[in-house]
């Protein structure tokens, strides 16, 4: 992937973000062009929008020729750098991975069964936490949303936290980049019940400050530049990730030390508690 | 003074949070008399030999009073944070 620019005083943010959903007709373009607009003063802004049908390169231009003729992904892309992307097999969640290493905000608009933070208007079905609610959307304070979407956990990925180690200021003495991933294991041998999916819980606000200790220990020792952790919450379905543990290092030794003393010292530390939903049972690994 | 639960502890309460008005000089023992009073089922859950189980953690306000305080007779602020749960299971 090739360096994008970003503005300077944001290169900490982590990305946040949020969906806006009601029915038809009840406003939320609108709202989310008023968000868009006050979340670009912040920081970059991407948006994914649902669609019922698919609806863009209309039939017979070239790009929607090229389509057709099998290419799963096809960008048209001008000579000043505009540009549009189609394609087949895309969720919301993938979406979202390609994003957060570069933005600050993503806005998205429907979905309303992902559970993302949400603005809910008229009483809308949703499965993420509603951070604001209205009968209508007109009626939204922009400002409350804001505050409360400051307030949500980032959307973190692999990537996102590689390239915010890559922005430490240290990075110029840095040698090696380690990284630990840890993802919902569906069997444990051939004859176990398959995992559905895991549920995790934590203690929030003891559970950050475990982290960035587990962080600041780590960051003390010799050639150990910058340590990231982040442990996913909530349901994480079979084959998802759930925690990443990435070191800048000077040296390849250290960075691999520091990765494995942090992913030990997370699941030791860290009150954050595991539920797994097998196809026949549910129960807290600890239990077991 | 509110008392955080998690995990099983928190499903056999029924409830995460729960809110006690305890007296001023009151003691770790004192919150968890009280939380037992509440809910006796937790008792059986987190206590050994009449006391917290060597598996189950307790926290005031984000440490370990057996290990940084006075263990059962630490004094509690009217606005401490108590937390108990099992043993920690993320990764």
């Amino acid at each position: 992937m090739t360096a994008t620019v970003k503005p300077s005083a944001l290169l900490w943010e982590h990305m946040h973000v949020l969906g806006v959903v009601g029915y038809s007709d009840t406003g939320k373009t609108t709202l989310l062009e008023r968000l868009a607009e006050r979340l670009a003063e912040r920081g970059r802004v991407a948006t994914i929008k649902h669609l019922h049908e698919f609806d863009i390169d209309v039939e017979g231009k070239d790009t929607d020729r090229h389509r057709a003729a099998g290419a799963d992904r096809t960008y048209g892309i001008t000579d000043d750098g505009e540009w549009f992307a189609t394609g087949s097999d895309r969720t919301l969640r993938d979406a979202l991975e390609d994003v957060a290493p570069e933005f600050d905000y993503a806005l998205v608009e429907g979905f309303s069964g992902a559970a993302i933070p949400q603005v809910v208007i008229g009483e809308r079905d949703h499965a993420g936490d509603a951070i604001a609610t209205a009968p209508e959307a007109d009626a939204v304070d922009v400002d409350d949303v804001v505050d409360a979407l400051e307030q949500t956990e980032p959307f973190e990925t692999l990537e996102s936290l590689v390239w915010r180690v890559k922005d430490d200021p240290a990075a110029e003495r840095a040698g090696a980049i380690a990284t630990f991933t840890g993802q919902v294991r569906a069997k444990d041998g051939p004859e176990d019940d398959r995992t559905e999916h895991l549920a995790f819980e934590k203690y929030e606000g003891v559970a950050e400050q475990r982290l960035a200790g587990i962080e600041q220990d780590l960051e003390s020792r010799d050639s150990v530049l910058s340590v990231e952790l982040h442990h996913r919450t909530g349901t994480i379905e079979a084959g998802e990730d759930i925690v990443f543990v990435v070191v800048l290092a000077g040296h390849r030794t250290e960075a691999f030390e520091a990765v494995s003393d942090g992913i030990d010292r997370l699941k030791e530390d860290v009150p954050i508690f595991k539920k797994e939903i097998t196809v026949e049972d549910s129960f807290w690994v600890h239990e077991r | 003074m509110e008392w955080k639960l998690f995990a099983n502890l928190a499903e056999t309460a029924g409830r995460k949070d729960i809110a006690l008005d305890l007296d001023d000089d009151a003691t770790v023992e004192d919150a968890l008399e009280a939380l037992f009073e509440r809910h006796p089922d937790l008792q059986a859950e987190v206590y050994e030999n009449g006391e917290l189980a060597e598996h189950i953690r307790l926290l005031v306000d984000g440490t370990d009073p057996f290990a940084t305080a006075d263990g059962y007779e630490t004094r509690l602020d009217a606005d401490a944070e108590l937390a108990l749960f099992p043993p920690v299971s993320g990764g």
